[in-house]
């Protein structure tokens, strides 16, 4: 508009008044113009609500249900109303296994971050050679399948032959011969937090690392200039704009290792589960297939669904208040 | 804009035939006459695979156009794999039941009665007791009896015959000949027995010697009974006789690995085990492997071995009984049984019965109590936490027992 006429805010509201008032007319042109996005994203939801959904209904009527082995084979459930959910309520072994988990899933997260940040700070340090080395290592191990990767974790954890035995005797820290790593809690569950922190570094470094590229250079400039530590300039700088993509992958994180269950059922092995070692993914299993109690299993499902949603709801909250409060 | 609407219409219109045709093409189709499924442990598959091969050449002679899949699995994880088919409704026509599992799968209704056949099948009418017992719930006839066996020891014969010594007549007897022989051999991880820490089929067996057992039905309840001076004395036993004999984990399982193949790579002059293990010992040590039955504390008499066994059953949803039925007939029959005997194993009738070591061993035997839920304290590995706690140290043997006993009594009475 090359009017140099600037009109009056008098005018200006006497002209957007009758817009407001007149409505714009509802053709089937305008429907289906304005339809289009929902009718390209349906497939996507009918799939996705399909296998989810389907799924998620059972699971919900399966905690309703007393469903034995015996319901199994007759393809049909006894409701039992809030029955389920007061037995597991009621039940230690639920509440030592809650706990258990929990600190399991703290240690778990805690290590992949703060390995997973200092591997993606290294990565902006070191040369491009060094760089494409270490980056095709984490890729090689993010794409090993978890099942693979505990077979060999068990062979090289082995009591008669393994290799880590082998290697700790050679470097004399100790008499390492026949060392059964599986023979106390403690040893056993560090074994699946080593394992699933290894698994978990790639997705939290490459994330990390991208991340680290929008932190601008002249910020960390600045601080160095005025003195500051490169701790602080961390501290400072580089984690309030990181800190939406901390948010995400300690969320990731907790709900991931929360619910685990490849790792420790295959590393521990059917055979050395007991209420000693439970964690909640494990637990579910054995109470719903190994005891045929699958109306149990279910509501264990569920209520391990609920805390996780809690979980999440309180980090999250946290997080951003905190940022609201800054 | 017309073409906007059309290519997004004619896109959702192709997606949606897309994915219903390949629904209907994923749907499973429902077993054709045309083959059979056949689950058996892998104990056949290293064992007797040659019976396995002579069963199904009958059994495709006498219906031609049929073919037997024979899937093989593994004890840890079979049963598992069988609750997903019989929620998914493809059930296998024959599976090998262990002769704990099948009381509970008995009582769930899961097979179909074999009752009206059992005259059919080769020497029913003598039939051993205890297998015949596991395949048959309120009267009814469900599974086919296997095979049974018990624990022999195996052993190398020139390890033995270097510090003098013969088949032992008792438990004291062995520990001293375990001790000569870790006194000849010194490498650390050789185990004069091997024995894995927790094998509760072994270990039990030292409970029922000194006279416990592991639960008893009285009024209506089941109570466990590890807690009884006999069972804690035989535990005890056993305990002393792990520290001395075996090099073997205190938490591993008698599976991983398999003793045989200790025994074959010389880290064992001796195992304990089914009889059957002599096939599998090595070439190395093929000639100088022979078997004894495992002495019990009391001079000349043997310790009770665990007698286990196999039933075959038909599940209820197979898609044909009687082919299956004929499966099983022809696998069961005298000569089939004949060659599991050869095997080491113990036959299914007490007329085919003859004097091999498995078989003396059999005459003093123990069997787990036969409850409906027997097979949750199996799967909650009650008895190899006892063991694995008592063995490390963790805990003692009277902490350890009243623990397992509690399990025990809470697990065999739910409902």
């Amino acid at each position: 508009m090359a009017s140099s006429h600037v009109p009056s805010g008098a005018a200006l509201a006497a002209e957007a008044a009758p817009r407001l008032r007149r409505r714009r007319p509802l053709t089937w042109s305008r429907v289906l113009r304005g339809s289009v996005p929902y009718w390209l994203i349906l497939p996507v939801l009918a799939t996705v609500g399909a296998i989810l959904g389907y799924p998620l209904y059972w699971l919900f009527k399966l905690s309703f249900e007393r469903y034995g082995l015996f319901e199994l084979i007759q393809h049909k459930g006894v409701g039992v109303g809030w029955a389920n959910f007061g037995s597991v309520l009621h039940d230690p072994i639920f509440w030592h296994t809650l706990v258990r988990t929990v600190i399991f899933t703290v240690a778990n997260v805690g290590l992949t971050m703060v390995i997973g940040t200092l591997l993606a700070l290294l990565l902006v340090q070191v040369s491009s050679v060094i760089r494409v080395l270490l980056t095709t290592g984490l890729v090689l191990v993010w794409a090993m399948p978890p099942v693979v990767a505990v077979q060999v974790w068990l062979w090289m954890t082995n009591y008669e032959n393994g290799v880590l035995n082998y290697i700790l005797t050679k470097l004399h820290f100790g008499s390492y011969l026949q060392h059964d790593w599986y023979a106390s809690t403690f040893s056993m569950l560090s074994l699946v937090t080593a394992l699933i922190v290894w698994g978990a570094i790639p997705f939290v470094v490459v994330t990390v690392y991208a991340g680290l590229a929008q932190v601008p250079g002249e910020l960390v400039e600045a601080a160095e200039i005025d003195g500051a530590r490169p701790w602080r300039v961390f501290k400072d700088v580089t984690v309030p704009i990181l800190k939406p993509i901390f948010l995400i992958l300690t969320s990731l994180s907790i709900i991931w290792d929360f619910g685990v269950f490849t790792q420790p059922f295959l590393l521990i092995g059917q055979s050395r589960i007991d209420t000693s070692n439970y964690l909640m993914g494990t637990y579910l299993y054995e109470q719903g297939y190994f005891f045929h109690d699958f109306g149990r299993g279910a509501a264990i499902s569920i209520l391990m669904l609920l805390m996780v949603a809690l979980l999440s709801v309180a980090y999250v909250r946290k997080m951003v208040q905190f940022d609201e409060v800054r | 804009m017309k073409a906007r609407y059309v290519a997004s219409f004619a896109l959702v219109a192709a997606l949606v035939a897309v994915s219903t045709a390949a629904a209907r093409t994923d749907s499973p189709t429902r077993a054709s006459a045309s083959k059979i499924t056949v689950w058996l442990q892998v104990d056949a598959q290293t064992g007797w695979p040659d019976l396995v091969a002579t069963t199904n050449a009958a059994f495709q002679k006498a219906h031609p156009g049929t073919s037997v899949d024979v899937q093989y699995q593994t004890w840890p994880d079979h049963l598992g794999k069988f609750d997903a088919t019989l929620a998914g409704g493809n059930v296998p026509d024959v599976i090998e039941m262990g002769n704990t599992e099948m009381t509970k799968y008995m009582a769930a209704g899961a097979f179909a009665n074999l009752s009206p056949d059992k005259s059919s099948f080769a020497n029913s009418r003598s039939w051993l007791q205890g297998l015949a017992a596991s395949s048959t719930f309120n009267g009814k006839l469900y599974g086919v009896p296997y095979y049974a066996g018990s624990r022999v020891v195996t052993y190398r014969t020139d390890l033995y015959r270097k510090i003098k010594a013969k088949a032992p007549k008792s438990l004291a007897q062995f520990t001293s000949i375990a001790r000569k022989l870790r006194a000849k051999n010194g490498k650390r991880s050789f185990s004069p027995v091997y024995i894995a820490g927790t094998d509760w089929y072994f270990a039990m067996s030292f409970v029922y010697d000194y006279g416990g057992t592991i639960a008893t039905f009285s009024r209506g309840k089941w109570h466990g009974a590890l807690t009884s001076p006999q069972a804690r004395a035989g535990l005890a036993a056993y305990k002393r006789f792990f520290d001395v004999a075996s090099r073997g984990s205190k938490t591993g399982t008698e599976d991983r690995p398999q003793p045989y193949d200790v025994f074959a790579q010389g880290g064992a002059a001796s195992i304990v085990g089914p009889a059957w293990f002599s096939c599998c010992v090595g070439k190395k040590y093929k000639t100088v492997t022979n078997q004894f039955v495992m002495p019990g504390h009391k001079a000349g008499q043997s310790m009770p071995g665990f007698l286990g066994g196999s039933d075959l059953a038909v599940p209820k949803g197979s898609s044909d009984q009687s082919l299956a039925k004929d499966w099983i007939r022809i696998f069961t029959s005298t000569a089939g049984e004949k060659t599991l005997q050869a095997k080491g194993n113990i036959p299914n009738a007490t007329n085919l019965l003859g004097n091999s070591v498995n078989e003396r061993a059999a005459k003093r035997s123990w069997f787990v109590p036969t409850a409906k839920n027997w097979v949750n304290v199996e799967n909650g590995n009650v008895l190899r936490t006892m063991l694995a706690r008592i063995l490390t140290g963790k805990d003692s043997i009277k902490e350890a027992t009243s623990t397992a006993s509690d399990n025990i009594t809470l697990t065999l009475n739910r409902p």
